[in-house]
């Protein structure tokens, strides 16, 4: 029998926070790491919040300085704008096929000095900033976003579409920028793969009754954390649609819980981070947060909760509910237990349920891994490891395997790692 | 503080003094010696010249009859004499400190800061009229101590010290035992034991710990609280005379940077002082430069830096006992500034210098919940 | 030597080149004599500028390099080896940030050409006074020592055991396999929680790079990451075991709330109010009766039993009560079961479902408050106010309590033992509650399991795992440990050991000499975070590449 070749790199899927804490902590262990990342920047969703519960820590200062670490590492080769196509083989031994589109931009010259941004001709609405704000078609997506390098999205562009136009290759002083870089397919060869690609939100359209999509300020918990966020499209000044500020607000828990059919176990306790963002702002604004059962598990989490309490907020329980506009207000009528009530509000926050993304069984198949019945990646025994799966050599970690905090996720990424260095250390 | 709390469970010894208060604590501390429950005392004596008085650690028990419990002057700072005794380690030997409450405040202070060890050491404060500014009793001793003695029977502080005059804190129970006089019947003292220590060597001398303490509590109360108003007035006084930055260049102007302040201060107790170290002083080209940019230097620099500079390191342990301004050769109100300070600075913490030896300095105590109004505002 | 500092100005295209005059301040800061050399150039960080500067710095013999870009979280480590590439040490180097910090942030000119040259200068003074740093290494051990033999200690110690490596597992009772092996079911998937142990232990025990010691405790535990003297007792002997590790993981399990501080539960004066351990004992036995031997008929299950006592939800005891439903179900099929709870707590994609199916014709859900339990003849009365605050009561047979999950006793003594903290409830602390939940403050030393705080078996499995990954990534067999550079020192002539130093430091790096009454810093713990250094009254700590001097020679320019 041939001897197999054995390889010792790794690649990682995601490039969110439990993808950095794997690819930094198998680099430390000497091994190479290629680091896929489907967008044009590392963080993830993490990156979105601009603060996190409990102690709300700034998000971005604590995810930059392992952001910076990852793109200074010599051992790790961060992919960015790329795609896992195919992957054959077995552990020890997998052949990856990665599509890495073009940035048109170079990684090395660009000094991320943005002057290349003003003079693009075209303007569309920023999909990081949750349609909030526009962007360019080359950009990066908010201000801080690491690597510091745009992107040329050519669905977009003129010049990428048949038009004549250089004009952001004319603002930039370094050369940067380089409409012939053409999209690679790159092959490695790679001894194990981790999958931590991450969650997506619940769309609450899917519910006409919370009337988001339909109603003026009716905010999803990413738009709301755009709007709070000191980098996001009103620098953090809370407003309403006519450009008002709001006096009160709603915050309703559970958003497609039941078409789900599982708890997000992290939604109660952003919800109340949200009150704190609310509060720090508008100091005497009235809020209302709707919930079915508080769920705040965890050794820190019950204290925070008592704090918001004490703000003044009030916490309604709620067995069914329903958002209308109301004038210049929105109404939120609520049932509990049989009775019907209703609040006024300004404003109305969804707390929407984590669900998989949507190309996340697409990746399931190329990775020869199966997903359970919500579309998570699926460990193979959770009595054994929640991060195995029925192939040996691939591992699941961090929201891709099911809904959970940060904590979960990034142990979930050292455990993936640690389960990788075990098993190659008894070859 | 309430000291109606404290002081309605803890029980005090009466004792005789039939004639005077300071035979009788002379002759507590010689009993307790021929008992061997001390070996030794630190206690004021008059010097031999006579005219001034200095701390004696005094082993042979003889001598004892010449001490002073209460001296006119303080020469040393009390805690700087139990901290030169028992800086290196305690010793075999177990000792008495006889000082005033400032003193044994401070020496509790020095204590958190692994400056003095107390373990053979038994603090014993008393009542404390105040002491007299060093320079006036030197101009006539003999004077000095009629005045003094004067003083002590009517309890009358208008020849003391500036900070003494505004102390209220002249009769608080820092250490293990307090010698009460106010509020004491004739011929009679209390002794007041406030920790185990105390109690047990009060228990040594056969002393029973069974009366109450409500005649000294008020006297004590009444006196302190007239005591805290003369404070507050005195201190805003010299907030407005002293405050902002033109007021402050005025009162130390006359400054001589001789650091006698910060020698004689118990709490100053670096080896080498920050202000005396390389770091503060700088080369010509640096010299050169400031006087280039400003115009002029003034010489010796950065006077403010060092009394702001040492307010800062010493603030929150300062107790009052107004040192510093007897050692001042330019006469500058430098106890008073630092007391005035010092009172606001410990408030900030809800501390108090020297009052529990188990209640960590500010500066090592963290506390998630305090000082919210320095917390920027969101905006 | 003489000195030679070299200074460097970027361009950084237009960035800096449009908002300041470059010249001026080339001018302005050639003057001190042991300036060498001002030049300018277009973008140092480029592969072409890294080139040029270390040519430049041998060509110009220069001992001293002072640089003017961008910030030094962008491009201090890359001038750092440009530094060590071209002969000189890497800490004998200044970065003065003149784009965020001056042509980033400043419109006009002028003011910005004033403000660059004062950086610059002050970047120059602070250079001078420098001292070159060296890398240290130090060998480690790589074995590991695991304190605690339940299903994180056994699956932390399977993961690390290889040729390389030994892990010696310490168990403190007499045998191996903790709270789990009184299970008979764990959900959501209701397998044998024996399954799940005994396999553990059959490899644990075969396994000749573990070794196991059972009826023992830890006595002392020494030293710094790498490098930890071990004491191991065994409780029948007097002699010690020692032997060296590197790592050390705490795997130490957790307790349970005792109800009987709440006695309004009627646990311990009431017959057959049981606690949850008592009542998965009594099942694993395989049969529920009550005292009497009677088969109960209707069971009250009562979460949230001391939360309001300890201030946390506990994360499983919603899940364990509907798994004590069905264990009730399975072996008394007709039995009416009641939940008396307030909230649902079933976070996790697997758990609804579970409560889903769990639901049945006689399992209630009463949502409950103000609990109490009294005796009602020969049974029980579970007296509660429901969701409208109404009083109300139910009678049962047998209630079961579902406690709070609180630290071990011998918690503080183990935090004390390794030199951690716990948090406010007891558990052992985390070096950062989101990004690092299993290591410590002091390195090294890792917290697995319900240790750190309440959670279930599979979140316990990934901790122990989790750590795992963190020690066989860091100590490597054969690999130095290349400790902190940047560390605080302390003077021994003008220490005067206050202390103040040790109380602010949160690594246990500081150690007090008994015989020269002053502090020492441990230079391979310290992670230079300067607090010691702060809090010192007497200016006898120092930071390496932060003295005093260093500082204040650079405020001295800048301000």
């Amino acid at each position: 029998m041939e001897e197999k070749e054995i390889h010792s790199d790794v690649l990682v899927i995601g490039a969110g926070l439990a993808g950095i804490e794997a690819s930094l902590l198998l680099s430390s262990s000497d091994r190479k790491v290629h680091l896929v990342e489907k967008t044009s920047y590392t963080g993830g969703t993490v990156i979105k919040f601009e603060e996190v519960f409990s102690n709300m820590e700034c998000s971005t200062c604590m995810v930059s300085p392992r952001q910076q670490e990852l793109l200074q590492d010599k051992n790790i080769n961060l992919l960015t704008l790329s795609e896992v196509e195919e992957v054959k083989g077995s552990l020890g031994n997998f052949t990856v096929k990665i599509n890495k589109k073009a940035r048109y931009v170079d990684l090395q010259n660009c000094i991320g000095c943005n002057a290349c941004f003003e003079p693009c001709p075209v303007s569309l609405k920023n999909e990081f900033e949750e349609g909030l704000s526009e962007r360019k078609a080359i950009y990066t997506p908010c201000a801080g976003a690491l690597p510091n390098v745009p992107m040329i999205d050519t669905e977009h562009c003129l010049r990428f579409n048949g038009k004549e136009c250089t004009a952001c290759q004319e603002a930039c002083m370094f050369e940067a920028i380089d409409f012939n870089q053409k999209d690679e397919q790159l092959k490695l060869n790679v001894e194990a793969i981790i999958a931590a690609t991450g969650f997506t939100l619940f769309d609450s359209k899917q519910i006409p009754k919370y009337g988001y999509g339909k109603i003026d300020d009716v905010y999803s918990a990413f738009e709301f954390e755009r709007l709070y966020a000191s980098n996001g499209p009103t620098e953090g000044k809370l407003r309403l649609k006519n450009g008002k500020t709001p006096k009160s607000a709603a915050i309703i828990h559970c958003v497609g819980r039941d078409q789900k059919g599982y708890c997000s176990s992290v939604c109660c306790l952003y919800s109340l981070k949200f009150n704190h963002y609310l509060k720090s702002k508008i100091p005497e604004m009235e809020i209302d947060e709707f919930y079915t059962d508080l769920c705040i598990p965890g050794k820190s989490h019950q204290k925070f909760y008592e704090k918001m309490k004490e703000t003044g907020t009030n916490l309604i329980r709620f067995q069914d509910i329903n958002v209308d506009k109301q004038g210049e207000g929105i109404t939120v009528t609520y049932t509990n237990g049989g009775k019907k009530s209703s609040r006024t509000v300004d404003m109305v926050i969804l707390s929407p349920a984590i669900e998989p993304r949507a190309d996340s069984s697409k990746l399931a198949k190329i990775l020869g891994i199966s997903h359970d019945d919500y579309g998570f990646f699926k460990e193979e025994d959770p009595d054994v490891s929640s991060v195995t799966t029925s192939k040996p050599g691939v591992f699941i970690a961090g929201c891709a395997q099911g809904p959970k905090n940060i904590q979960d996720s990034v142990s979930q990424a050292s455990a993936a790692v640690g389960k990788i260095l075990s098993q190659s250390g008894d070859k | 503080m309430s000291k109606s709390k404290e002081t309605s469970t803890i029980k005090t010894a009466v004792l005789p003094a039939k004639s005077g208060t300071k035979k009788a604590i002379l002759d507590f501390l010689k009993n307790a010696m021929d008992k061997k429950n001390f070996d030794a005392v630190i206690i004021p004596m008059r010097v031999p010249a006579g005219d001034s008085f200095v701390y004696v650690l005094i082993k042979d028990v003889s001598l004892l009859k010449d001490a002073f419990p209460l001296s006119p002057v303080m020469s040393v700072q009390g805690a700087r004499v139990v901290s030169s005794v028992t800086r290196l380690g305690k010793g075999d030997m177990k000792i008495a400190a006889v000082m005033r409450p400032c003193e044994i405040r401070a020496t509790i202070e020095l204590a958190k800061f692994g400056q003095v060890d107390l373990e053979n050491v038994t603090l014993i404060s008393m009542d404390c009229p105040g002491v007299m500014p060093i320079s006036d009793f030197l101009s006539d001793p003999e004077k000095g101590m009629k005045l003094f003695d004067d003083a002590v029977t009517s309890w009358d502080d208008s020849i003391m010290r500036p900070v003494c005059k505004i102390c209220d804190k002249s009769s608080m129970i820092a250490g293990d035992i307090h010698i009460g006089t106010l509020g004491a019947k004739k011929d009679t003292f209390f002794m007041i034991p406030k920790t185990q220590k105390g109690n047990d060597t009060l228990e040594k001398s056969d002393i029973k710990i069974d009366a109450d303490l409500d005649e000294w509590h008020n006297k004590v109360t009444t006196l302190s609280e007239e005591k805290k108003k003369k404070r507050n007035s005195a201190n805003k006084d010299l907030k407005v005379k002293t405050g902002g930055i033109d007021n402050l260049i005025d009162t130390f102007s006359q400054c001589i940077n001789c650091h006698n302040c910060m020698k004689v201060c118990p709490i100053c107790f670096c080896r080498l002082c920050y202000f005396d170290s390389e770091n503060v002083k700088h080369s010509a080209e640096n010299y050169l430069q400031i006087a280039e940019n400003k115009g002029s230097i003034r010489f010796l620099p950065d006077t403010i830096l060092f009394q702001t500079g040492r307010m800062m390191h010493m603030s929150v342990s300062c107790v009052s006992c107004g040192s510093c301004e007897d050692a001042c050769p330019a006469s500058i109100p430098v106890g008073q500034i630092f007391s005035m300070i010092a009172d606001e600075t410990q408030k900030a913490f809800d501390y108090v210098s020297g009052r529990d030896i188990n209640e960590p300095t500010p500066l090592v105590a963290y506390k998630k919940d305090e000082l919210h109004e320095m917390e920027d505002a969101h905006d | 030597m003489e000195r030679k500092i070299g200074v460097y100005i970027c361009e950084c295209g237009p960035n800096i080149s449009e908002k300041i005059d470059i010249d001026k301040v080339i001018d302005a800061v050639s003057l001190p004599e042991d300036v060498a050399v001002v030049k300018r150039y277009k973008l140092l960080c480029s592969v072409d500028g890294k080139k040029f500067l270390e040519d430049e710095i041998k060509k110009q013999g220069l001992t001293h390099l002072v640089i003017a870009a961008c910030s030094p979280k962008q491009h201090e480590k890359t001038f750092m080896e440009v530094c060590e590439n071209a002969g000189i040490n890497p800490y004998l180097y200044q970065l003065a940030n003149i784009r965020e910090q001056c042509a980033w942030v400043t419109d006009d000119k002028d003011e910005a050409t004033k403000k660059a040259i004062r950086l610059v200068k002050a970047a120059i003074r602070r250079v001078r006074y420098h001292f070159p740093l060296e890398k240290k290494e130090i060998a480690c051990n790589p074995d590991v020592l695991v304190i605690g033999g339940g299903v994180a200690g056994l699956e932390a110690s399977l993961q690390l055991a290889s040729s390389d490596r030994r892990v010696y597992l310490v168990e403190k009772t007499s045998s191996l396999g903790g709270m789990v092996d009184n299970f008979e079911k764990t959900f959501p998937n209701m397998q044998p929680g024996s399954n799940l142990i005994k396999q553990k232990i059959l490899d644990v025990n075969k396994n000749e790079n573990i070794k196991v010691f059972t009826d023992s405790i830890v006595e002392e535990l020494l030293g710094f990451f790498g490098s930890f003297e071990v004491k191991v007792k065994a409780k029948e002997q007097d002699a010690f075991v020692e032997f060296d590790v590197g790592a050390v993981v705490l795997a130490t399990g957790s307790s349970f709330f005792d109800p009987k501080q709440t006695p309004q539960y009627g646990y311990g004066t009431l017959d057959n109010v049981f606690t949850a351990i008592e009542f998965e004992k009594m099942n694993k036995s395989g049969k529920i009766s009550l005292k009497n031997g009677k088969t109960p008929k209707n069971v009250a299950i009562v979460h949230c039993v001391g939360r309001n006592e300890k201030g946390y939800c506990s994360q499983i005891c919603c899940m364990y009560s509907l798994k004590f439903a069905r264990y009730l179900k399975e072996k008394i099929p007709d039995v009416n079961v009641f939940h008396f709870y307030s909230d649902m707590c079933i976070p996790g994609k697997s758990q609804q479902k579970f409560y889903d199916q769990t639901k049945g014709k006689h399992i209630n859900f009463i949502r409950s408050s103000n609990i109490e339990v009294t005796k009602k003849g020969d049974n029980v009365q579970i007296n509660y106010s429901d969701e409208d605050g109404k009083a109300n009561n139910l009678p049962a047979n047998m209630v079961i309590l579902s406690p709070a999950i609180t630290p071990t006793s011998d918690s503080s003594q183990l935090a004390e033992l390794a030199g951690i903290s716990q948090d406010d409830s007891g558990f052992f602390a985390e070096e950062h509650e989101k990004l690092n939940p299993i290591s410590t403050s002091t390195e090294g030393i890792y917290i697995v399991g319900s240790a750190q705080g309440p959670k279930d078996i599979p979140d316990t499995l990934i901790q122990a795992e989790a750590a795992t990954g963190k020690i066989l990534s860091s100590l490597v067999p054969g690999r130095k440990i290349e400790p902190e550079v940047k560390v605080a020192h302390i003077s021994e002539s003008f220490c005067i050991g206050c202390k103040n130093c040790m109380s602010v430091c949160s690594y246990g790096t500081i150690t007090f000499d008994e015989e020269k009454k002053v502090c020492v810093v441990n230079e391979v713990i310290c992670r230079g975070c300067g607090n010691c250094v702060a809090a010192c009254p007497s200016g006898a700590a120092t930071l390496k590449h932060f003295t005093f001097k260093q500082l204040y020679q650079e405020i001295l320019e800048a301000v």
